[in-house]
């Protein structure tokens, strides 16, 4: 039987040694000491000698191969014998490149934070210098920052994402946060007219005296005021506007109310019942349960309803997370236990993050329609208006009906028109046929 | 390891004694009358002259430093003196048949010596020539402050001589070397005087690099390296024996190269070193002379000369310097001599007794040569009055200007802040340090290795970015051969040495091919004598030459500790730049092979001045680097890993170039571009870090900025601060242990230099405060890739869904720092 010869370890470091030099070939006749071959380690060459007598049969590598020590690398015997079992497996294979490219992009850290901002001003935050002057930069409230970095500590991606989400001052208003004023924007919510207001008013307030009231703004109304900025100036934004017969939403509450007590139920607004339906619709469009990126959307597969709440610090918009999932009752719940702790300061960032669609409802304020502002990175905002009685034909017939608004402020940078519209289409549909949606 | 010398067991084996030859002890007998053939009048009474103003030369340093005062000249000298009164006979004895081609390198207690052989070279030297030196030397400056057209050039060179020496000892921009090395390091080249050294034996590897300098590239002249008899008790004094003592010399050497380096090593044995009396009490030896007989056949010529006689040490001297012109040598001398002051004024004496001092001086060198001169009538004792006032004078005078202000003043580094930092390194470009052909075998093309590198392929990755194999790749080993044989063909003084490099090729195969083309005066294996090899490279800078020399592994630095810190890397300085140290030390830093094999010591070479430090991790870099080292005048260490002298150039556009190019020494590379955060790396673990921005960018988004610092000293910080105001994050990586190590004083000044930017602190990640334990187990020890993306997550970045398996937080760096782990 054959002989393999193999590649000697010269000492326990030396994983491979390069072959130097044949003294045989194959086939020639080979005595006990006769070199066989030279090989080289990092150090040094070496002679192998042959220790068996016989003839070269196979030679695995050639001169200048890198052989791992151990492995076989010729084959002494007779004439003739088979040596195909000592040729060393995979001796081709070199090691490919372990390049797996990953299929999806993965979310950069960098950015990833939760909530942008604390609902309280904080004192003695610990921040870095770098997220220090980049909130300085971008006039941004660094004690509502929400610390991701060691220790809690601010760091730059946390003042990166209050910008990202418009929570910035302008210079001017910077700094100035010790009181609040009234935003006359939608829904309560600050204008640049708002911020602009008390300076200018106290510049024409200099001759009358009292007849204005000079206010600082507070932190959070700063935070909205840019956000509300950042959104209508960075977004391409338009609104559509439809009504839809309420009749069957405010029977089906009207049910409710007189029966919550026996039933167990919560105080079922109409306002819940539009947060139920549109959980229940807007999985059917993903662009409007979406954020944009400017060179990526993310669809979500839950919804987390965002409720536009009326604070008295301001517009605040908590989250019901995965509402698709929860009954009305519970979003019922939910939404008057959020809106009380929005009112009441006691929400947390994480309460108010993660919001994919929000919902928002001037209508107690008797308003018939109105262009809400997308919370961003969110594509949509659903307004909910007042009701009013319109008159239908129904079979050759007027028929009063009380016709409750919807006013859909859609991003046409993620969505166009028409898929917009089939959202609100859908929603209206659902929202008269209620109890059958509810049945589903 | 050469093939040719066979190793015979039978006659190895074979019983017998060693012989050994009597060694001489004080056999000095010539009276006066016997030595006027060698010697005229005026050589007699010279020889006197000279010993007394040496002598004079002492006492007005003992009494300025014990009284601050003079002959009326107030000074207070708070530097070093430590004086050899008692010793004068010795030191013009051996310098008397010594010429500016002989070199001298002395120790702490050295005036004596330097005095001495200015005085006989001067002597020797015709005036112009003499004036050519004093009127060159430092733009004239020494001299214009003892110039005196009313003088001969001889007088007016013993007055420079003797002022540039003490201005010297005072700190004077006008001494020797402006001051910068002092009394314990004081030289002038121009007159064979070589550096003295303050570190004790500190000049006997030195002198046997510059005896090395002499026989490799065939100068004339001798080295004498002067040190005291204390010094017999330290380490390199013995392997600067062994390793000028080499039977490759004698046996291996090409016929015009062969035979013993032209070196005395020459003990002034004052039977002292400081208060440890050598003879009874610290040493062994009784007669110093006797260690001769252990080192080689030839016992080193080894003989007892009586130092207290001048004529007795010129006699020996002029059979001693016959020895090595017969390149015989090397030569041991055990010069007999006696100090009688302490071993510094602060020395109250305690181990000696009056009586014994008083003894001494009873037969005191200059009393009793001068009785024997007039005994013979060689002169008469007014001339030595006349001597006496001369010498008085002389020291009076030249204490007077050296100790004025305004007349010497110091070096003014109000006005001037940078001049001491602009001699720190010499930063020269200098292809060659001599123009003469180069001494190799053969051609380069015809090279073996050259041949087989020109087969390789010189990028990592082929045209389909496959990974080119490894015994297909020009790998980093092969870049530094290319320089270095690069460096030989061009530079004829170039010549390596250490533990294995010819034959085996280095350790590492660096050296493999170079047996071939390159004879062995100049690739020759050392003995493991690792200060030797560092002491003597120095030495053969200093003479002219250019070194590159290897320690086996980076953790017998230690082994080479003062050669490395306070040698190789101080006598550019010290010699206010009249010294350039064109030296490349390698050392390779390991890994497998547990705590004594595995060390990266950077940051020790960092914290030393006067070093330049270079870690190339890519065989571009690689060569680069070694061509810019070898290219420069200073000394450089370059660290080489172990892990990596396989890879090939991943990164270098087209790979490494075959034309020559350099890299400049301090400048960072970015090996990887990136946003997020910045990772830092010095040595192999580039490709740590390189791994670990893999998996931040796949895993985690995080895009990684890699950059190799390359250099450790100098390093121009801009890339690295430029990266930092762009990311905000940086985490340092190195194989050194983290407490102390290099990446600590880089991370304290970016933290300076880009504190507005950071969104973090630094954070460096270094290997554990432990040894390193065996291969198995360094990935607990190293930092691996895991252990980057860990601290990144846990002190800088937190990364949403990432679990950290190592412990970087506040509690566990307190831990560890309060255990001293």
């Amino acid at each position: 039987m054959a002989t393999p010869v193999i590649m000697p370890r010269q000492g326990q470091s030396v994983e491979s040694c390069i072959i130097g030099k044949w003294h045989k070939a194959v086939g020639d006749t080979v005595a006990v000491g006769d070199i066989l071959f030279t090989y080289e380690t990092d150090k040094a060459t070496f002679d192998e000698e042959a220790k068996e007598a016989g003839t070269l049969l196979g030679i695995f590598f050639e001169e200048g191969d890198d052989v791992p020590c151990l492995t076989t690398v010729c084959a002494i015997g007779n004439a003739g014998e088979d040596i195909s079992a000592l040729k060393p497996a995979g001796e081709e294979a070199e090691a490919a490149p372990a390049e797996e490219k990953k299929e999806e992009a993965p979310a950069a850290a960098a950015a990833v934070v939760a909530a942008p901002v604390t609902a309280e001003r904080k004192d003695n935050v610990f921040i870095s210098p770098r997220a220090k002057a980049l909130a300085e930069k971008h006039n941004v409230d660094y004690n509502f920052a929400n610390g991701t970095g060691p220790n809690g500590r601010v760091i730059e991606r946390d003042i990166q994402a209050m910008i990202d989400a418009g929570l910035m001052t302008t210079p001017a208003a910077a700094g100035n946060y010790d009181s609040s004023i009234t935003g006359t924007g939608i829904g309560g919510r600050i204008s640049l007219n708002d911020l602009n207001a008390p300076a200018a008013a106290a510049a024409e307030a200099a001759i009358p005296e009292a007849e204005f009231e000079e206010v600082k703004l507070p932190t959070i109304r700063k935070v909205i005021a840019k956000s509300m900025h950042t959104s209508l100036s960075t977004m391409a934004q338009l609104t559509l506007n439809t009504s839809f017969d309420a009749s069957n939403i405010m029977q089906y509450r009207s049910f409710v109310k007189d029966n919550m007590e026996r039933l167990g139920l919560a105080n079922i607004t109409l306002n819940d019942i539009v947060l139920y339906a549109v959980s229940r619709t807007v999985l059917n469009h993903k662009d409007a349960n979406a954020h944009f990126y400017d060179d990526k959307m993310v669809f979500f597969k839950n919804v987390n309803l965002g409720l536009a709440v009326d604070s008295p610090r301001g517009l605040i918009v908590p989250t019901i997370f995965n509402a698709n999932k929860k009954s009305l009752n519970d979003i019922a719940t939910e939404a008057k236990a959020l809106a009380k702790k929005c009112k009441e300061g006691t929400i947390t960032p994480d309460e108010m993050s993660g919001g994919t669609i929000t919902v928002t409802n001037l209508g107690s304020f008797g308003i018939e329609s109105f262009t809400p502002v997308i919370n961003p990175p969110q594509t949509c905002i659903l307004g909910v208006d007042t009701i009013e009685t319109k008159i239908k034909e129904v079979n050759g017939e007027y028929k009063y009906y009380p016709a409750m608004g919807l006013s859909l402020t859609f991003d046409h940078r993620a969505l166009d028109g028409a898929p917009a519209a089939k959202f609100l289409k859908e929603l209206k549909q659902n929202l008269e046929n209620f109890s059958i949606l509810l049945a589903k | 390891m050469p093939k040719s010398q066979y190793m015979d067991p039978n006659v190895l084996r074979a019983p017998g004694y060693v012989e050994f030859e009597n060694i001489p002890v004080n056999q000095y007998k010539k009276t006066i009358k016997q030595e006027m053939k060698n010697f005229s009048n005026e050589d007699f009474v010279r020889i006197y002259r000279d010993m007394a103003i040496i002598r004079e030369f002492e006492t007005m340093l003992y009494a300025i430093k014990t009284t601050s005062e003079y002959n009326g000249v107030s000074y207070n000298n708070p530097g070093p003196a430590h004086l050899s009164m008692g010793q004068e006979a010795s030191s013009v004895g051996q310098a008397y048949l010594l010429g500016k081609d002989d070199y001298i390198f002395g120790s702490h207690r050295s005036h004596g010596e330097i005095l001495a052989k200015g005085l006989s070279t001067i002597e020797k030297l015709d005036d112009k020539e003499l004036y050519d030196i004093m009127e060159n030397f430092l733009g004239g400056k020494t001299l214009k402050v003892v110039e005196d057209k009313q003088k001969s050039v001889k007088e007016l060179a013993i007055d420079f001589l003797v002022y540039g020496a003490l201005a010297e000892v005072f700190a004077r921009e006008t001494g020797f070397h402006k001051g910068l090395g002092g009394s314990m390091h004081a030289f002038f080249l121009p007159f064979g005087i070589y550096p003295n050294n303050a570190i004790v034996g500190g000049s006997a590897t030195i002198a046997t690099g510059a005896a090395l300098f002499k026989k490799v590239n065939e100068k004339n002249g001798i080295v004498v390296s002067n040190i005291g008899d204390g010094s017999m008790g330290r380490g390199p004094v013995w392997e600067a024996m062994m390793f000028g003592s080499m039977d490759q010399y004698k046996q291996l050497w090409d016929e015009a190269h062969r035979g013993g380096l032209p070196i005395i090593f020459n003990f002034f044995n004052n039977l002292y070193g400081m208060g440890g009396q050598t003879c009874g009490e610290t040493m062994p030896y009784n007669i110093l002379a006797r260690v001769g007989a252990g080192v080689n056949p030839e016992q080193l010529h080894a003989e007892r000369v009586d130092g207290y006689n001048p004529l007795a040490v010129i006699d020996a001297m002029r059979r001693k310097i016959k020895v090595l012109k017969e390149k015989k040598g090397p030569v041991l001398m055990d010069t007999l001599t006696y100090r009688y002051t302490g071993h510094s004024p602060s020395d109250a004496m305690t181990y000696r007794t009056k009586e014994e001092v008083e003894a001494w001086q009873e037969q005191d060198s200059l009393i009793s040569y001068k009785n024997k001169l007039i005994e013979a009538g060689v002169a008469k004792e007014e001339q030595f009055a006349e001597i006496g006032e001369y010498v008085t004078n002389l020291i009076t005078k030249t204490c007077k200007m050296a100790s004025d202000e305004t007349i010497s003043p110091r070096m003014d580094l109000y006005a001037v802040p940078d001049q001491i930092e602009s001699i720190m390194l010499s930063n020269q470009s200098i292809e060659k340090m001599e123009d003469r052909p180069c001494d190799v075998l053969m051609p380069m093309e015809e090279n073996p290795r050259v041949q087989q590198i020109a087969k390789k392929e010189r990028f990592a990755f082929d045209a389909n970015g496959k990974p080119v194999s490894k015994n297909k790749v020009f790998q980093l080993r092969d870049a530094l051969f290319e320089a270095i044989i690069d460096r030989y063909y061009k530079d004829p003084t170039l010549i390596s040495y250490g533990e294995d490099v010819r034959d085996w090729g280095g350790a590492y195969a660096v050296y493999r091919g170079l047996t071939e083309a390159i004879p062995y005066h100049r690739l020759f294996n050392s003995p493991i004598s690792e200060a030797a090899i560092v002491g003597s490279a120095v030495g053969y800078a200093m003479a002219g030459g250019r070194a590159v020399v290897e320690l086996m592994y980076c953790d017998f630095l230690g082994c080479a500790g003062d050669e490395v810190f306070n040698q190789l890397a101080k006598w550019q300085s010290m010699s206010a730049g009249l010294l350039k140290m064109p030296v490349v030390l390698r050392v390779s830093v390991g890994s497998k092979y547990g705590a004594q094999h595995s060390q990266d010591w950077t940051a020790l070479v960092s914290h030393i001045p006067g070093l330049k430090a270079i870690f190339p991790t890519t065989p571009y870099d690689a060569k680069g680097l070694m061509n810019a080292a070898l290219n420069g005048t200073d000394p450089v260490i370059c660290f080489e890993s172990q892990r990596i002298y396989d890879v090939g150039e991943q990164f270098h556009e087209g790979g490494v170039p075959e034309e020559y190019y350099e890299i400049p020494i301090g400048e960072p590379d970015i090996k990887r571009k990136g946003n997020d955060i910045t990772i830092l790396t010095v040595g192999s673990t580039l490709y740590t870090a390189l791994k670990a921005a893999d998996e931040l960018q796949e895993k985690y988004g995080i895009s990684a900025e890699v950059i190799d610092a390359r250099s450790v000293v100098p390093f121009n910080y801009d890339l690295v601060i430029e990266s930092v105001k762009k990311t905000g994050k940086i985490v340092l990586a190195s194989d050194a242990c983290e407490r102390s190590s290099i990446l600590k004083e880089f991370a304290s000044n970016i933290t300076d230099l880009a504190f507005d930017y950071l969104d973090a602190p630094p954070v460096v990640v270094g290997s554990r405060n432990w040894i390193t334990p065996a291969f198995e187990l360094e990935e607990h020890f190293f930092p691996q890739a895991d252990w980057i993306i860990d601290a990144i997550s846990e002190r800088i970045l937190p990364i949403p869904g990432y679990t950290a398996t190592h412990n970087f937080t506040d509690g566990e760096k307190l831990r560890r720092a309060k255990l001293g782990v």
